[in-house]
C-alpha cells in the first residue's frame, strides 16, 4: 500500500461527506487496496465507439479506501477513465478542467499527489492505459471517432536512444475511419481493445488486440455474435472477462470461442478486476432503471455482494491501487518502409466453410475517403490457396477472392489495417486463431520471394 | 577470459545508463530488476543437473541420474535421503534397470560406454564400449540382448548383457536417443532428437524405430511426418496405448511472428491399437504453450498423462478417457488446431527449471519430476494434480552465472506468450538440424541453415551474413526483435546468457584416433585441405585454399566470403565461415542446408572451384578430404 498519507487525510474528511451524500458501503469488503471508481450519473458505455460522450452528465473519480469514497482528484470539471501504473505508483485519467473543455489525459503521483497533463490534444483524449516502455497507449478523437495513439510518458534523449531512429513520440495506432478505444493492456504485451466495423464484421462492437507498434491487429476470437462484446480486461489467469449483452463472458487460451460467465443474473459494465483474495470487483445492477452498484464476486457464488452503491450515480469501471505484474514491451520490428508485406498462407481456409470453386486470384481493395471501396489490383492465388502481395499501409485494406473468371468467391467481411513496415502472414482468410500454419513451404515463395505490388491504384497486374 | 570481460564491463556500462533512466521511470519502465545472479563470472559449481530417476527393484531405493556430476546418487525412496554416490561416465542421459533389477546400466554420452552398476554392492561393476553418444539403454526381459541408443552413430546397438560385447547394429533414425521397452517386453522403441534427412525445404520428419526384440532387428518404423524432434515415450499397462513427446517446428513458414504457434507446435503422438493410426496433437492452447514436452508417464489405470515441459517448466496433465474420445470422434492429427487441448488437458503443474524425467510410484499415486536446472525433485500428487513438495538434492545452493545462463537458455518465459526457449532450436545445446526463413530478411529470401553452437567461443561475428558482431548483440537484441518478439532479458541476464553460451565445450569427436592421430586416409585429406597447388601444378590462389578461410583451431578465420553459393533468393553471396567443430554431424550443409551430404558440397554446389579448388579430385580424393574435416 502505497497510498499517500495526504489520501488518507483526504480520505477521511470525505467521510462525513460521504455519508450525506447518499453512499452506502461496506467496509468489511473493501480488501486491503484501495479501489478507484468512475461515477457517473448517466453512463452511456458504447457511445465513444459511434463518437459520443460516455458521461454524458458528467463523472467524478473516487477512491475507496476503507470503505470510504473520496474524491480521487480535485480542481477538475470531470474525470474519469482511472488506469493504475503497473508499480501502483501512479494513475492515468482523463479529465477536463472546465466543462467545456475536451478530454486530456493526466497523471496522478500517488506519493506526493502532484498532477501532469500528460497529453495535450486539441479534441478528446480518453480512456489512457499504460504501456510497458515508458509509455501510455489512449483514445483520440478525430472527428466522429476515435482513433488509438501510442504517447510517450515522459520525454529523454535516452528513451530516444533505447526507441531508436524514427520513432515518433506520438504514433496513431489505428486506422480506421470508425473508433478503435483501449479496455486493457494484455501480459503478452498487445492492446486489447474495442472497436466494430468496419473493422471485423457485423454491426456489433467487438474485441480486438493489437501490438503496441499498431501492427498484427485481429479480432479476438472469430465466434463473431450479434451483441456487443465491451469491457474487457485480463485477469490473473490470463482469461479475458467482458460484457456480452448484458451479461458477462471471458476468452480463455484454451478455447476458440467465448465462454460464458455463470455469473448471477444482472446486468454488468464491463471493466472486472481481481481483487488479491480472488474476488471479481465488478459493476452491476439489478435492471435497466437501476444504476450499476459496485460490487464482490466469488466466482462460482450464488449471488454478488454489494460493495459500493450510489443512488442517483453508475459506479463503474473500477481499478486496484495496488502493483501488478508488468506486461512484457513488445519490440517493434517494423520495418523503414512505406508499404507493407503481407503473405496469405493458405486463403482457402476458413471458418466460413468450404469454397464452392478454386480461387485463382485475389483482389486488394481499400476504402477511399468516403468508406466506398476501391480496387487496388489484383494478385495471382497459387494453387496451395497462397498469395504474397506488397500492401499500402495505414489505412483500410481487405482481400477479396476471385475464381478464374474473375467471380467474386469469397470476401472479407470487415476491413483491417497493415502497419507501414509490417510483414506479417495470415493462416487462412478468417481462419481464426485457433489455427496454427501448416509447416511448408508457400508455393508463392517458390515462384517468387517478390510481393506482388498493388501499392498503386492501379494495382498490380 | 579477458575478452569476456571487456564484454562485461560494456554491458555494466549500458547497466549504468539505463539505470539512471530506470530509477527515474521505472513504474511503465524496462526490466529494472536485476537477475537473481549472486555467482562470480568464471565461478564453477558443482552442480547435479538430475535428468532421471527410478526405483530399485524393490523399491525402497531411488536411482537418480545427474549428468554434470556424471554420477548416480542412491536416495532412500521415503525419505529421499541420500546413501550413496557412484561415480559414472561422462554425460550420463539414460539409464535402466535390468529386468531383475540386480543391474543398473547407465548410458555414458560423451564417454561412448555403459557403466553396470550392481545393485546391491551400488559399484560400478563394468564399463562396456559403444558407438556414438550413447543415450539411452535398455535390456530385454529374457537377458539376451541389451539395446543401445546412440545419438551420433544413428543406431541401436545390440549387446550381450554378460559380457557387454556388441553382437550387431542396427540402424535407426538420426539422433537415436530414448528407449522404452513395450509392457509386454516384446518390443523396444527408440525416439530421435534429430530429424531423418527429408529433401531441402520439406517437412522435417522423424520416425520410432521399433525393434523386435526376440529377434533383435528393427520390425518396424512409425513414421511421425511432421515431428523433427522426439523425446520419451511411455506405455499403458496394458500396452494399447504408446505416447511420444515430440516438438513439430513451422521453420519453413517464415518467422514472421510468434502468433498462433508461428515456430512450434509442442505435441505428442499417440499409437497402439487405442487409437489404430498415429495420431498427433497438440499440447499448446491458443495463447499458452507446453513448451517442449521431454518426459512421459501414464498411470496404471490409464486415466492420466503426465507430461514434463522443459521450456515452460510445468507438468501438463492429460485425461486419457477424454483424450481417447476426442481422437475417436475427430480422426487424423491435430497439430494445427490450438484449441484441441481443451479437450483433454485438464492441468498444468508448475514445477522448476528444465523438468526432464518423471517416474510414477508403483500405485500411481505420486508422481516424481526431476527438475534439471534446479537439482531438485517434485513431488506431484496424481489424483489432485497437485505439486505437494519439492526435495532439493545435495549441492551448492547458490546460483553461479553459469547455471543461471543455462536457466536462461532453456526457459520459454522470454518469448512472446512463453513459446519458445533458445534450447528450441538447440536441442540440448546443440543444433536441431533444420532451415529457418527469418523474417527480416525477406519472406522466402536468405533461408538459413541453423548453425551449431558447441565451442561457439571465439568464432564472432554470428549469423550467415556475419551480421552480428557478438554474442550479447546475437542473444539480446537480435533474439528479442525477431526470434522472441517480445522484451527480453535485463542486462545482468544477458550477460548470465552469453557466458553459458560461450562456455559450451565441443561433445567428443568421434572421427579421431586416440591420441589425436590421423588414419592415413585423413592424412591425405589434411594434405588436400592445406595444398597450394592442384593436381594439374596450377597454384591455387591463398584465399581459394581450404585452410584459408577453415583456419585456426576450429576452422574459421571469421571473415566472410563469397563462394558461389548464393541461390536467386539469397540477398548475398558474401557469407561468414562457419567454423567445423564436429562438422561431421551437423549436416545439412551451407548456409541455406542446401548440401545434404558434405561431399555434395563439392560435387553439386562448386561447380567453379569458388569454394576452394576441388573439381580436380577424384572421388576417392574427395572421400579423403572429408575424411580429415570429421576430424575437426
Amino acid at each position: 500500500m502505497r497510498v499517500s498519507f495526504r489520501m488518507l487525510l483526504a480520505a477521511g474528511c470525505c467521510a462525513l461527506t460521504s455519508l450525506t451524500c447518499g453512499f452506502a458501503t461496506d467496509p468489511s469488503q473493501a480488501g486491503s487496496a484501495d479501489i478507484i471508481v468512475t461515477a457517473a450519473t448517466s453512463y452511456e458505455p458504447l457511445a465513444a465507439l459511434h463518437g459520443g460522450e460516455r458521461f454524458p452528465a458528467g463523472s467524478q473519480l473516487l477512491v475507496i479506501h476503507n470503505g470510504a469514497a473520496a474524491p480521487l482528484v480535485r480542481d477538475f470539471a470531470a474525470t474519469a477513465d482511472a488506469s493504475v501504473s503497473f508499480d501502483g505508483k501512479s494513475v492515468l485519467f482523463s479529465a477536463k478542467k472546465n466543462t467545456a473543455d475536451p478530454w486530456q489525459i493526466w497523471e496522478l503521483n500517488l506519493f506526493d499527489r502532484s498532477v501532469r497533463q500528460v497529453i495535450h490534444s486539441d479534441s478528446d483524449a480518453i480512456r489512457p492505459f499504460y504501456l510497458p516502455g515508458w509509455r501510455l497507449v489512449y483514445a483520440r478523437r478525430a472527428g466522429s471517432h476515435f482513433q488509438m495513439y501510442s504517447a510517450r510518458l515522459i520525454e529523454s534523449k535516452t528513451l530516444d536512444e533505447i526507441e531508436g531512429k524514427g520513432v515518433q513520440p506520438v504514433f496513431p495506432i489505428s486506422f480506421l475511419n470508425f473508433s478503435a478505444i483501449p479496455s486493457d493492456v494484455l501480459a503478452d504485451g498487445r492492446i486489447l481493445f474495442e472497436s466494430l466495423y468496419p473493422l471485423g464484421e457485423g454491426n456489433a462492437p467487438e474485441l480486438f488486440r493489437v501490438y503496441s507498434d499498431g501492427s498484427g491487429v485481429e479480432s479476438y476470437r472469430c465466434d463473431h455474435s450479434t451483441a456487443a462484446r465491451w469491457g474487457g480486461r485480463q485477469i490473473r489467469s490470463g482469461d479475458v472477462v467482458f460484457t456480452h449483452g448484458s451479461s458477462l463472458s471471458r476468452f480463455t487460451s484454451r478455447l476458440a470461442a467465448e465462454e460464458r460467465v455463470t455469473a448471477p443474473a444482472a446486468e454488468y459494465a464491463g471493466g472486472v478486476t481481481e481483487t488479491a483474495s480472488g474476488d471479481w470487483l465488478l459493476s452491476a445492477r439489478g435492471s435497466r432503471q437501476g444504476k450499476f452498484q459496485l460490487k464482490l464476486w466469488k466466482p462460482g457464488a450464488s449471488a454478488l455482494r454489494v460493495m459500493l452503491a450510489r443512488h442517483t450515480e453508475n459506479l463503474v469501471e473500477p481499478v486496484l491501487v495496488a502493483p501488478r505484474e508488468r506486461p512484457r514491451r513488445h519490440p517493434s520490428a517494423l520495418h523503414d518502409w512505406s508499404y507493407a508485406n503481407l503473405l496469405a498462407l493458405d486463403a482457402r481456409i476458413s471458418r466460413d466453410g468450404a469454397m464452392q470453386s478454386t480461387p485463382a486470384s485475389v483482389r486488394l481493395e481499400a476504402q477511399d475517403a468516403s468508406g466506398r471501396a476501391v480496387s487496388l489490383g489484383t494478385a495471382p492465388v497459387e494453387s496451395d490457396g497462397s498469395f504474397f502481395v506488397e500492401t499500402p499501409a495505414d489505412r483500410a485494406i481487405r482481400f477479396v477472392l476471385l475464381d478464374a473468371k474473375g467471380e467474386v468467391i469469397r470476401m472479407e467481411h470487415g476491413w483491417f489495417w497493415i502497419r507501414r513496415g509490417e510483414q506479417r502472414y495470415c493462416v487462412g482468410c478468417h481462419a481464426g486463431p485457433e489455427h496454427a500454419p501448416e509447416n511448408r513451404v508457400p508455393e508463392v515463395l517458390t515462384r517468387s520471394a517478390t510481393p506482388v505490388d498493388l501499392t498503386s491504384a492501379r494495382g498490380g497486374n | 577470459m579477458s575478452g569476456l570481460r571487456v564484454f562485461s564491463v560494456r554491458i555494466g556500462l549500458a547497466s549504468a545508463a539505463f539505470a539512471v533512466v530506470l530509477a527515474a521511470h521505472d513504474r511503465t519502465g524496462f526490466n529494472a530488476q536485476a537477475s537473481a545472479t549472486s555467482g562470480l563470472t568464471g565461478e564453477q559449481l558443482e552442480y547435479a543437473s538430475p535428468v532421471e530417476l527410478l526405483y530399485s527393484a524393490s523399491g525402497t531405493q531411488l536411482y537418480v541420474l545427474c549428468q554434470e556430476s556424471a554420477e548416480v546418487r542412491v536416495l532412500d525412496a521415503r525419505t529421499y535421503k541420500e546413501i550413496k554416490r557412484i561415480e559414472v561416465g561422462r554425460v550420463p542421459r539414460g539409464f535402466s534397470l535390468s529386468p531383475r533389477g540386480d543391474r543398473l546400466y547407465v548410458a555414458n554420452s560423451w564417454d561412448d560406454t555403459i557403466s553396470v552398476i550392481d545393485t546391491h554392492s551400488l559399484e560400478v561393476i563394468s564399463t562396456w564400449p559403444v558407438a556414438a553418444e550413447p543415450s539411452s539403454v535398455v535390456e530385454d526381459r529374457e537377458g539376451k540382448h541389451l539395446f543401445v541408443a546412440n545419438r551420433i552413430s544413428n543406431d541401436v546397438a545390440v549387446l550381450d548383457p554378460q559380457t557387454g560385447a556388441e553382437e550387431k547394429r542396427l540402424a535407426a533414425g538420426r539422433g537415436a536417443s530414448y528407449i522404452t521397452s513395450s509392457p509386454d517386453g516384446g518390443r523396444v522403441y527408440i525416439t530421435h532428437v534429430y530429424p531423418n534427412p527429408t529433401p531441402h525445404r520439406t517437412a522435417p520428419q522423424s520416425e520410432i524405430t521399433v525393434v523386435d526384440v526376440q529377434r533383435a532387428v528393427v520390425g518396424d518404423r512409425i513414421a511421425l511426418p511432421s515431428v523433427a524432434h522426439g523425446f520419451h515415450i511411455a506405455f499403458s499397462a496394458d500396452g494399447r496405448l504408446g505416447v511420444a513427446a515430440g516438438l513439430h517446428p513451422r521453420n519453413l513458414v517464415p518467422l514472421a511472428h510468434l502468433d498462433h504457434a508461428g515456430a512450434f507446435t509442442d505435441t505428442l503422438t499417440l499409437f497402439g491399437a487405442d487409437v489404430g493410426a498415429p495420431v498427433e496433437i497438440p499440447l499448446d492452447e491458443l495463447e499458452r504453450y507446453a513448451v517442449r514436452p521431454f518426459g512421459v508417464a501414464i498411470t496404471p489405470d490409464k486415466s492420466r498423462i503426465f507430461v514434463t515441459c522443459g521450456g515452460s517448466e510445468e507438468v501438463t496433465v492429460i485425461d486419457v478417457p477424454r483424450l481417447l474420445r476426442y481422437i475417436r470422434s475427430h480422426p487424423g492429427s491435430h497439430s494445427d488446431d490450438l484449441a484441441a487441448s481443451a479437450n483433454y488437458v485438464i492441468s498444468r503443474i508448475p514445477v522448476g527449471h528444465d523438468p526432464r524425467g518423471v517416474l510414477l510410484t508403483r500405485d500411481g499415486t505420486k508422481l516424481l519430476v526431476v527438475n534439471r536446472l534446479d537439482d531438485s525433485i517434485s513431488v506431484i500428487d496424481t489424483r489432485t494434480s497437485r505439486l505437494t513438495s519439492t526435495f532439493p538434492l545435495e549441492g551448492p545452493k547458490r546460483i553461479s552465472v553459469l547455471r543461471k545462463g543455462e536457466q536462461t537458455f532453456y526457459t520459454a518465459r522470454y518469448s512472446f506468450q512463453g513459446q519458445i526457449g533458445c534450447a528450441n532450436c538447440h536441442i540440448d545445446s546443440t543444433f536441431d538440424g533444420l532451415q529457418w526463413d527469418l523474417e527480416p530478411d525477406g519472406f522466402g529470401r536468405d533461408i538459413v541453415d541453423n548453425r551449431p553452437i558447441e565451442a561457439v567461443k571465439d568464432t564472432e561475428p554470428f549469423k550467415w551474413n556475419g551480421g552480428n558482431p557478438n554474442l550479447p548483440t546475437e542473444c539480446g537484441p537480435r533474439t528479442e526483435k525477431y526470434f522472441w518478439r517480445a522484451e527480453n532479458y535485463d542486462d545482468l541476464t544477458l550477460t548470465d546468457l552469453a557466458v553459458y553460451v560461450r562456455s559450451l565445450p565441443p561433445r567428443p569427436n568421434r572421427f579421431r584416433l586416440p591420441g589425436g592421430e590421423l588414419t592415413v586416409s585423413q592424412e591425405r585429406g589434411k594434405t588436400l585441405f592445406n595444398r597450394s597447388v592442384d593436381k594439374f601444378r596450377n597454384p591455387i590462389p591463398e584465399t581459394n585454399r581450404c585452410g584459408y578461410c577453415h583456419s585456426g583451431s576450429k576452422g574459421t578465420n571469421q571473415k566472410s566470403f563469397d563462394v558461389g553459393t548464393k541461390k536467386t533468393t539469397d540477398n548475398s553471396g558474401l557469407l561468414d565461415t562457419p567454423q567445423l567443430t564436429n562438422i561431421a554431424i551437423t549436416g545439412p550443409y551451407l548456409h541455406d542446408g542446401s548440401a545434404n551430404t558434405l561431399e555434395q558440397i563439392w560435387t553439386v554446389f562448386n561447380p567453379e572451384d569458388k569454394h576452394g579448388r576441388t573439381n580436380d579430385l577424384t572421388k576417392d580424393e574427395l572421400n579423403d578430404l572429408i575424411q580429415y574435416l570429421r576430424t575437426r
